[in-house]
């Protein structure tokens, strides 16, 4: 009974339910797009660090970092791929020969590291093909060819085809040295990077390193991010005296600036909710002044009061379940939308832009493993709010209400 | 400007053309060196705000082998650098110190000069590292001189794209040198001038090496005395006897 | 003017209305002036930490150094020059600077180091270096003696009261070689400063490259980060072409990149923020409406122009705007200053990376004043805008569907 006249309540006064379904709708629009605004931010921001510059786990020696010594080879190497072969969670992994060296042309000379890459893998892991502007990248045909960053290009006064050489100790500490080609010019968002990292043919750096078949570094690029810390723990009980680190720890800097857009998309999370609260709460509380005579009048009929109450929540329960898909749908559709073209925030800042030229794109996420939360804090908001007017009405002096 | 050092430091010959542009080329590069030296020499690096002379003496020994000790100025007399094969020691005596240059020096200028320390050990060769050809005669300080031309031949670790060497006909001095890039521009010149007699050879004894992309900047090498093919031990080219010498 | 004390008493009649309106506008200004503040004290607080780790805010150098960091590219210290960028007003702080390239050397091994020639009592102001010694103490200007990084420190198998062999090159390719102590271990969040840094007293720094009174760089500290590249143009016109100032966007441009995305995505957060507070207020007026309907009928059967009626609504509507506005702005000044003051805190594993590199954990709000200003602007507009909806709601009212309840 109460169900039915719920229903009909909900037909009879279509601009309420209209308002309170909008506002469960537009509450869980907001609250799914923040989240997905936030998840493509992060994504965005640590993408580049990871799929473009570290990869989620690398693994070196134990000695190799601390002075990238060529002599300290990952021993074993080929072990170690064939067990991270096995790993399902592990996407594409990239072999790297690294050396420090320098670089010298007519113009003179700089401190470089030199990494001898394959060019598929490498495409995978760190995307090396896209960041090419000049040049085709290694040509099958020739030999001893390089990829220099644009910045280093600059400064040593380098073009497409010119010759530079690398001069760098092997692994028995023996200085050696050799001609390289520019195959093409790469640049990335890390200047800094640019400048100091070439890339090589690995089997040619191999070669003058005297260290053939082998390399110095593995980079792993994993099927999600929440798996880093994982699958690091895992790798290093499988490889106790290898050092396995994760983007996080061979960038602290990136680790520094994720971690302070993640606490904070928190605390606006936060501050968001409260807006949509406050929202749906001053609505139903317009509502109930609206609906003053109406529940004065069903109790001056004999509606007892926790019937009325019921009737109350019942109404809004049904205009929250009505309006929730319609919410998921919009959010879906829209968050889809800019997944795939992308939202420009060029406009929105330009003074924020426009000095070092770069374009923000965020690509936003449907964040799928944080619907049911949104959904239940943004029902619950609604319920509780729909309470006000429920127990206001329990108040309600029917004479008192009909007065008006 | 590397091509100095290497005359300083010794060049490798092992193979030898039978073209003539290469034998003459071989010619003036045996001119400047034996199979040992000893010279004294003076380094002076011109600069646009300052200048530095220094004075060294060198020991040299095949291309492996060689040692630099510097004399003057007072704050770094005694300090000595040692070649052996690729590897360089620096000796410093007010620390009682030997230190093995690491890689990362390398790009590091040699002493304040227009040489880094990687020209001290680099392994290039005038004879072998290109092909020679014959691109004309002139005539430097009255003296008739071949042009040849030097292309580097690929895969050497090489940075020039072309050198212009004039050599005289009569002594095979190499008197004038131009070093282009492989654009074709052209980033260096060496003179050598001041022909004396030194220890029965007929040698330039003052040489420049002038950057020309830097204004009023350049690298003189003056040298003092020079002694030929004396038998010099490989032993003498040790860290011990490195200290020793003063 | 009877129509402003109509809506006046009518306000006052139906308080419970008028506070759930002026409510909803309060808290849309005091919600969004709060995150607006925190956003830029977020990362104006971040910008302090990157800045305060090594660079700077503001550097000056001879012109030429920053492309090509050599000794030679130094220029003499002098307290012309340093009244001259002082008389700036906004720096709090200068440091000189000495730094070059050297081997460090232990008994056997031998690795290439950042050598930094610092003022002790200055670099603190700056960087806070003294906290980050962890072992032994800090140097004062005359003491012989060196802070080697924990890094460089290890890959030399060196400890604490060791001494380090320095040799470089010095000014004018003079030979540079010492020996000092090393009284205090210095850790840094950031591996490239960990790995090979060392710092020694100016003084010292130049004696050991024999470039007396010489430095590479003055190092400032400024008060207001708002008029950065102001304050650099001022300090450039003033010191001359011979020299270059340079901010901290300029030196570490990946960083201001980062910066500036993420600060632009906040940007669109702060965009949804605005369409809830749309929503909130649209709600709230529209619910108004629905329940004034009957109000609204008999006041235009019994003969009120619907003009006046609409006039009547909307100067309620700016009262409530204005009102629920100025008061939000007043109750948001404790709150943010309050947040300022006491910064929210965080703790477990998002502070252990702060910890890290040596910050507080911690996201304060910034107290400047335009934040008030604005967000209470713009939600007043959008109050005032919205208030339009009763006016158009009242023109289209038919007085007698209005009045069939």
């Amino acid at each position: 009974m109460i169900i039915i006249m719920a229903w009909r309540n909900i037909w009879r006064n279509k601009m309420r339910s209209l308002v309170i379904m909008m506002s469960v709708i537009i509450g869980l629009f907001a609250g799914i797009m923040v989240l997905a605004l936030y998840k493509g931010m992060l994504q965005g921001r640590v993408k580049t660090v990871i799929y473009a510059e570290v990869g989620h786990i690398q693994i070196h020696d134990s000695n190799f970092k601390k002075d990238y010594e060529p002599s300290y080879i990952l021993k074993n190497g080929d072990d170690i791929l064939t067990q991270l072969k096995k790993i399902p969670q592990i996407k594409s992994i990239a072999l790297r020969s690294i050396t420090q060296g320098m670089l010298s042309t007519t113009t003179g000379s700089a401190g470089i590291q030199i990494n001898g890459i394959v060019s598929e893998s490498e495409n995978e892991v760190s995307q090396l093909s896209k960041k090419i502007i000049e040049g085709k990248g290694f040509d099958p045909r020739k030999k001893n060819e390089a990829l220099i960053g644009k910045k280093l290009a600059d400064k040593m006064k380098l073009k497409l085809n010119s010759k530079l050489v690398l001069t760098f100790i092997d692994s028995s500490a023996n200085l050696v040295s050799g001609a390289f080609r520019v195959a093409a010019i790469f640049q990335s968002d890390n200047a800094p990077l640019d400048e100091r990292n070439i890339y090589v043919r690995q089997n040619e750096l191999n070669d003058l390193l005297s260290i053939a078949g082998n390399y110095h570094e593995i980079a792993v690029i994993l099927d999600k991010n929440q798996n880093t810390e994982i699958i690091k723990q895992q790798l290093q009980k499988q490889f106790p005296d290898k050092s396995i680190e994760s983007w996080r720890e061979i960038s602290p800097e990136t680790d520094l600036m994720v971690n302070t857009v993640d606490v904070y998309s928190y605390i606006i999370i936060i501050i968001i909710l409260f807006a949509l609260a406050f929202g749906i709460i001053n609505t139903m509380l317009m509502a109930i002044l609206e609906r003053t005579r109406e529940i004065g009048m069903m109790t001056a009929l004999g509606l007892n009061k926790l019937k009325m109450f019921l009737l109350v929540l019942v109404e809004t329960i049904f205009l929250t379940i009505a309006g929730t898909p319609l919410g998921l749908m919009i959010s879906w559709l829209i968050i889809n939308y800019y997944n795939k073209h992308g939202l420009d925030l060029s406009g929105m800042g330009k003074d924020l832009m426009s000095s070092f030229g770069f374009s923000t794109i965020i690509y936003p996420e449907f964040p799928i493993e944080k619907i049911i939360s949104v959904m239940l804090i943004v029902i619950i908001t609604a319920l509780l709010s729909s309470l006000f007017p429920a127990i206001k009405a329990l108040k309600l002096q029917p004479v008192e209400a009909l007065r008006k | 400007m590397k091509l100095i050092l290497l005359l300083l430091f010794g060049i490798s010959l092992k193979t030898i053309y039978a073209q003539s542009a290469t034998s003459i080329v071989k010619k003036a590069d045996e001119k400047m060196r034996g199979t040992t030296s000893q010279a004294e020499l003076i380094i002076k690096t011109i600069r646009k705000d300052w200048s530095r002379e220094m004075e060294v003496k060198a020991w040299m020994k095949g291309a492996n082998y060689s040692i630099i000790l510097i004399k003057s100025p007072a704050k770094d007399k005694g300090v000595a650098f040692l070649k052996r094969k690729k590897e360089v020691w620096n000796w410093i005596p007010i620390l009682e110190r030997t230190i093995k240059l690491p890689p990362s020096m390398m790009s590091q200028s040699w002493m304040g000069t227009d040489f880094t320390n990687d020209d001290l050990v680099k392994e290039s060769s005038i004879v072998e590292d290109y092909t020679h050809t014959f691109s004309g005669d002139t005539v430097i300080d009255k003296r008739d001189c071949y042009v040849i031309q030097f292309i580097p031949k690929p895969q050497t670790a090489v940075v020039w794209g072309k050198l212009r060497v004039c050599i005289d006909k009569k002594d095979y001095l190499e008197l004038y040198t131009e070093f282009f890039d492989e654009e074709g521009k052209l980033i260096n010149i060496m003179k050598a001038y001041d022909i004396k007699n030194m220890d029965g050879r007929l040698i330039p004894t003052h040489m420049e090496m002038i950057p020309t992309e830097k204004k009023n900047q350049k690298t003189e090498i003056i040298y003092k005395s020079i002694l030929f093919n004396r038998s010099i031990d490989d032993n003498f080219f040790s860290v011990e006897k490195m200290k020793q010498l003063n | 003017m009877w129509l402003i004390k109509m809506a006046w008493k009518n306000m006052w009649r139906n308080r419970n209305r008028t506070i759930i309106t002026m409510a909803a506008i309060f808290f849309a200004v005091l919600l969004s002036i709060i995150t607006s503040s925190l956003k830029t004290g977020v990362f104006d607080n971040l910008i302090k930490n990157m800045v305060s780790f090594y660079a700077g805010y503001i550097q000056i150098h001879k012109q030429g150094y920053w492309n090509e960091q050599i000794l030679d590219n130094s220029f003499s210290m002098s307290d012309s020059l340093e009244q001259k960028i002082l008389s700036e007003g906004k720096i709090i702080a200068i440091a000189p600077r000495l730094e070059s390239f050297a081997l460090a050397s232990s008994e056997d091994i031998t690795k290439g180091c950042l050598v930094v020639g610092i003022d002790p009592e200055k670099e603190n102001k700056i960087t806070g270096i003294k906290n980050k010694i962890i072992q032994g103490h800090f140097f004062n200007t005359t003491d012989n003696a060196v802070m080697v990084s924990e890094g460089l420190l290890k890959r030399l198998k060196l400890k604490l009261n060791d001494t380090i062999v320095l040799i470089g090159q010095g000014y004018h390719g003079s030979t540079a070689a010492g020996k000092y102590p090393i009284i205090g271990v210095l850790k840094f969040g950031s591996p490239d400063l960990n790995d090979k840094t060392l710092f020694m007293p100016l003084q010292l720094t130049q004696d050991f490259y024999s470039a007396y009174n010489v430095i590479t760089s003055y190092v400032l500290s400024v008060k207001n980060t708002n008029a950065l590249s102001s304050i650099s143009n001022n300090i450039q016109k003033k010191a001359g072409s011979n020299y270059e100032v340079m901010t901290w966007e300029q030196m570490m441009p990946d960083v201001k990149q980062h910066i500036q995305t993420d600060s632009a995505n906040m940007q669109i957060i702060q965009g949804v923020l605005y369409l809830l507070i749309c929503f909130g207020i649209f709600g709230t007026l529209l619910m108004m409406m629905a329940e004034r309907r009957f109000e609204m009928g008999m006041l235009i059967a019994i003969g009120m122009k619907k003009i006046k009626l609409a006039g009547m609504l909307l100067i309620e509507s700016v009262f409530t705007v204005i009102a629920g506005c100025s008061l939000g702005m007043l109750a948001s000044v404790p709150i943010v200053f309050y947040l300022n003051r006491h910064p929210l805190k965080i703790k477990g594993e998002p502070a252990r990376i702060y910890e890290r590199f040596g910050f507080e954990a911690i996201f304060p709000t910034s107290v400047s004043s335009t934040h008030f200003i604005t967000q209470g602007i713009i939600v007043l507009i959008i109050g005032l805008l919205l208030s339009l909806y009763p006016v158009y709601k009242t023109i289209l009212l038919n007085p007698v569907n209005a009045m069939r309840r």
